[in-house]
């Protein structure tokens, strides 16, 4: 017989087969929480927990997705490989969020201490009722202003209100391409 | 291997001959490990997909919160929750038509995909009808936002917040389409009888993805539709 390799191991009965079936129970038990859950979700939904809402809402969500992936994609019993790949993707995911939100949130007390800060704001366009994105920074608002009004104004509003400027010169770059743009 | 063959237990299936086993494999234990960690491996870059779409969620509810809980109150809770439920069952049905092959039931297996892909229908019909009223109130991505014409005032930026939600609610329905498509090509191959308790992992990998769909709803529909 010839060895037969899993996953870089050597099998010992290769031809057995080594799935696990779950019991009618589980799925049934399985199947029930996720629609008590659910039931849940909803009725908080409508009680005004304030910010502890998003919080709670993930929690629950989580212990669905957890009973999911254990019972109904067999992760409890399956090869501890696969659980791997799963968690290795989930932490990436982590750190895909945690680091974007920690620049984002920290970004500002940074940009306010060097004076660097250039936050889009909206601002509606008087006239033409799209918001145009406008530099907080007085000056550089009074000048994007002004050379919107000599532009006679109403640029679409989407691809520039939620932009991030870096630094004053990309400000004037900006405000240069809108002009020229129109 | 012939010349140890003779020296095999009695017992023992002869995989050999499975026509169902590709030449590239020894065993059917192999060939089925190997088509479940490749899914795994996909499945794992629909979830990194997919979190980029809820990063913008999180990102856009982070600088406008008081829009974000604006614009939701127009998506409806009762559509999300119907939806919410016929996906958890069609995900119930599928594990259970996972179970069934695994018994070596194909006839179950092909009841169980039918129920599930009735609850992929329900869903994407209860989609239609949402998306159908967000056309008409305008509530459309970026540019195509017209909700303010027909007397539906949202304060802040309400084009990018329906821009994340036909984006993160649309990519999930092709998913949900797709998903319907595999089912009905399983369902057909169950018909020929090509499926048994010793070949299911094209079963059960379509489990495997029509469960990812479901993950993915369960953290949507909270998101988009409940959270205060």
């Amino acid at each position: 017989m010839a060895k037969v390799f899993l996953n870089g191991q050597p099998v010992e009965h290769p031809h057995e087969v080594h799935e696990h079936i779950s019991p009618m129970s589980t799925y049934n038990g399985v199947i029930g929480a996720l629609f008590v859950l659910t039931g849940l979700t909803f009725a908080v939904s409508f009680a005004d927990l304030g910010p502890a809402s998003l919080t709670v809402a993930m929690v629950v969500a989580f212990v669905k997705a957890t009973l999911v992936v254990a019972y109904f994609m067999h992760l409890k019993y399956d090869d501890k490989f696969h659980l791997f790949v799963f968690l290795g993707t989930i932490i990436f995911v982590g750190i895909f969020f945690g680091f974007t939100m920690f620049d984002l949130k920290s970004r500002d007390a940074l940009n306010d201490e060097q004076e660097t800060f250039v936050r889009w704001k909206e601002q509606t366009n008087e006239g033409k009722g799209l918001p145009v994105g406008v530099d907080n920074v007085p000056e550089r608002r009074a000048k994007i202003l002004a050379e919107i009004e000599a532009h006679g104004g109403g640029h679409g509003g989407g691809e520039h209100s939620a932009g991030h400027g870096g630094g004053e010169h990309k400000a004037e770059a900006k405000a240069e391409h809108k002009a020229a743009a129109h | 291997m012939s010349n140890d063959h003779a020296h095999a237990p009695a017992h023992v299936d002869d995989d050999e001959h499975n026509p169902h086993l590709a030449h590239h494999f020894d065993t059917m234990g192999q060939q089925t490990a190997s088509a479940k960690l490749g899914m795994w491996l996909f499945l794992a870059t629909e979830i990194l997909m997919f979190s980029g779409l809820f990063l913008a969620y999180f990102i856009l509810r982070m600088f406008y919160p008081e829009m974000v809980l604006e614009a939701h109150e127009h998506l409806s809770k009762w559509a999300g929750g119907i939806n919410t439920v016929v996906l958890l069952s069609s995900s119930y049905t599928m594990a259970l038509g996972v179970r069934s092959i695994q018994l070596g039931d194909a006839k179950k297996l092909r009841l169980m995909l039918v129920l599930t892909m009735l609850c992929g229908c329900i869903f994407m019909v209860v989609k239609y009808f949402e998306y159908s009223a967000k056309f008409e109130h305008g509530m459309l991505p970026g540019k195509f936002y017209s909700a303010h014409l027909h007397g539906y005032e949202i304060e802040g930026l309400p084009h990018i917040f329906f821009g994340v939600y036909f984006l993160m609610t649309g990519l999930h329905g092709v998913h949900v389409v797709i998903g319907l498509a595999i089912m009905l090509w399983m369902f057909i191959r169950a018909g020929r009888g090509e499926f048994s308790a010793k070949n299911y992992v094209a079963i059960e990998n379509t489990g495997l993805y029509w469960h990812l769909v479901d993950l993915v709803w369960i953290f949507l529909f909270p998101l988009l539709y409940l959270v205060k």
